[in-house]
């Protein structure tokens, strides 16, 4: 019977067709759906996998640099242990931050960093690295001596040429500029061992120095410049940050990637809601259309169902064709819903994500993730066993109504029909 | 012994407000094998008669008892049960599902009653010969005549090998010449089982070992 309510699907041509291109185009949305889910939620790992998850935590009111007017505030000794006791904190990176004069480029930075750690350019608030271009970078066996790497400005303007490395730099605390106060301390002298370039003329005017050597230079036997707080992921930014501000409370300014937390808590949890809403509406639509075809198959064919009923049949097995018919039906629908979106799916999948998601990206996202967005319109085998399981469930909705009517139906009633 | 046995049964029908009383405490008992024509006017309750014996409706009142079997005990999937395998029928408008071929409307019923397909297909395929329509098995209903319909709905209601077959108005939609091949078969059918056949035509009921004569729900006569 099973067989037969297949071949009842092929009976009437026009129905075959009408009912394919309802089911296919419901199908299809359904499908688009998906995807657009599926891509929201590709591209929020990958803002989670290459967002910055680092937070900067500096004194309260204060750039951090030991020497510069009005802004030599630095972070007090504790704040370091509070802070690395945090959850979902992976790692802290410690900075000390002091200025000296320059002529051309008025100043230049020297940090204090812990060798290894990321060293982040202080420049216009951008945060970066160098990369080294001569010489050697510095390792952990330089703490507490006088060596450092050098910007390629900070290098040009002292006169140091990369290819006759180490050269020598010396400091002059007492130099002063117009936004840099005067530090009685002596003057040190540095073995220059690399030179980094940033590609950024600011970026490149950095001196970096072992943190413990800083200290000494400077005279800062504690506290410091900046905190770089690297949360374990992106969402667990908010947390941290939280905790930071708990933890500090009005010592220290908290600087997050806010907008990044905030685009994945709304932007991605609306945008699944919205596809997921989408998706339960197509499956809908696609039972009601199975629905009303249903109802018309079987009172059209009362009549076949009373003989059935006559010869024998049992309910189940004419139950089973009718289902198995609207299941061709569902088949038939899914093939063509496939076929559109396999031609078109990912690109109306991409036009829609990008209309949805568009006005919620960062400014600063909007051009690169939208363009390296991957929405492709391929199916697993899991998906496509998922695609079945939803045709048969819809199939099976569709149809109960019909198939009570069919079950309730006695054969006499049926064959009065006649 | 009885094949069919009916007690004080009486069959009433709501139309509207009014009561229809279609049968109306009727005594009837048919043997095994033979054929049986039930006659009367039309609206006389021949029909209801018929169905009550073939287990499609319930009576208000009395019992029927097919084959040993009391159907008015019996539930719905029991009723099912009990038309696939003791009763074949033949209907006026041979009633046969268009997208299947003459085989395959033969083995339906042997799908419904569990054999496997080989086995279907060589009842079937025998059964189709017995009639003379093997050449046509594979053709669908609406590429065979009245009168091979009929006679494929004939094979069809003995594919379960039923005791006890049931025919309404089985000439009605055909000519003369061709309800008169099929008087044949039916009457070759009632030399091994029982043939219980509703008719108006004479010719057919001139075959009947038995006549019963209904007449405004009541048993008219039988002879």
């Amino acid at each position: 019977m099973v067989a037969l309510g297949f071949r009842n699907a092929a009976r009437s041509a026009p129905r075959l067709v009408a009912v394919t291109l309802l089911v296919g185009a419901g199908f299809f949305l359904m499908l688009v759906m998906h995807t657009i889910g599926r891509a929201v939620e590709a591209h929020t790992q990958a803002l989670q996998r290459s967002v910055d998850a680092t937070l900067q935590v500096r004194a309260a009111g204060s750039m951090g640099h030991v020497n510069m007017v009005a802004q030599s505030d630095i972070l007090p000794p504790g704040a370091l242990d509070k802070v690395r006791a945090i959850p979902h904190v992976e790692k802290v990176e410690t900075y000390l931050l002091a200025m000296t004069p320059t002529e051309g480029h008025n100043f230049a930075m020297v940090v204090g960093f812990n060798p290894g750690d990321t060293k982040r350019l202080e420049s216009h608030g951008e945060a970066g690295t160098g990369k080294i271009i001569a010489g050697r970078d510095l390792t952990g066996a330089d703490r507490g001596k006088r060596v450092a790497v050098i910007g390629q400005g900070f290098a040009r303007w002292a006169g140091i040429h990369p290819d006759r490395l180490p050269a020598e730099l010396t400091l002059d605390l007492t130099r002063t500029h117009p936004v840099i106060f005067a530090l009685e301390r002596p003057a040190a002298k540095l073995s220059i061992v690399g030179v980094y370039a940033s590609g950024y003329v600011f970026g490149d005017m950095q001196l970096f120095i072992p943190l413990d050597t800083f200290r000494e230079i400077y005279g800062v036997p504690q506290g410091l410049s900046w905190l770089y707080v690297k949360a374990d992921s992106a969402a667990s930014v908010p947390s941290v940050e939280r905790a930071i501000r708990a933890a500090l409370g009005d010592q220290a300014d908290t600087i997050a990637p806010t907008s990044v937390a905030e685009f994945q808590t709304t932007t991605t949890r609306s945008v699944l809601r919205l596809t997921a809403a989408g998706m339960a509406l197509s499956a809908l639509l696609l039972a009601v259309i199975v629905y009303f075809v249903m109802l018309l198959v079987v009172r059209q064919r009362v009549r076949e169902i009373g003989t059935l009923k006559a010869i024998g049949a049992p309910n189940g097995s004419i139950a089973a064709a009718f289902l198995a018919e609207a299941f061709a039906y569902g088949l038939a629908g899914s093939a063509l819903g496939l076929l559109l979106y396999f031609g078109f799916g990912a690109h109306l999948a991409k036009q829609a994500f990008a209309l949805a998601v568009g006005p919620f990206i960062p400014a600063q996202y909007k051009d690169t993730q939208l363009d390296v967005l991957r929405v492709s319109a391929g199916l697993d085998a899991a998906q496509l066993a998922l695609i079945v399981a939803v045709v048969a469930l819809v199939s099976l909705a569709g149809s109960a109504h019909g198939l009570l009517h069919i079950v309730r139906l006695s054969p006499l009633q049926a064959m009065r029909q006649e | 012994m009885a094949l069919i046995e009916l007690r004080s049964v009486s069959k009433a029908y709501r139309k509207g407000r009014a009561e229809v009383r279609a049968l109306d405490g009727i005594d009837l008992s048919v043997s095994e094998r033979g054929m049986v024509a039930i006659v009367g006017p039309s609206g006389s309750g021949k029909s209801s008669l018929l169905h009550l014996v073939g287990a499609m409706d319930r009576p208000s009142a009395g019992e029927v008892a097919v084959a040993g079997q009391a159907l008015g005990a019996l539930p719905e999937k029991a009723l099912a049960g009990f038309r696939l395998k003791t009763i074949g029928f033949v209907f006026q408008g041979f009633n046969l599902i268009p997208n299947l071929s003459a085989l395959e409307n033969v083995m339906l019923p042997l799908e419904f009653a569990g054999l496997a397909p080989n086995e279907r297909r060589r009842r079937a395929e025998a059964l189709l010969a017995r009639i003379g329509l093997a050449a046509r098995a594979s053709h669908r209903p609406a590429e065979l005549s009245g009168g091979e319909q009929q006679r494929t709905a004939i094979a069809r209601a003995l594919a379960n090998d039923p005791p006890l077959v049931l025919a309404d108005e089985p000439t009605g939609n055909l000519d003369s010449k061709t309800g008169e091949m099929i008087y044949e078969l039916l009457g070759d059918v009632a030399r091994e089982r029982t043939v219980l056949v509703v008719t108006h035509a004479e010719a057919l009921a001139r075959r009947a070992q038995t006549i019963v004569h209904i007449q405004d729900g009541r048993l008219a006569g039988k002879g």
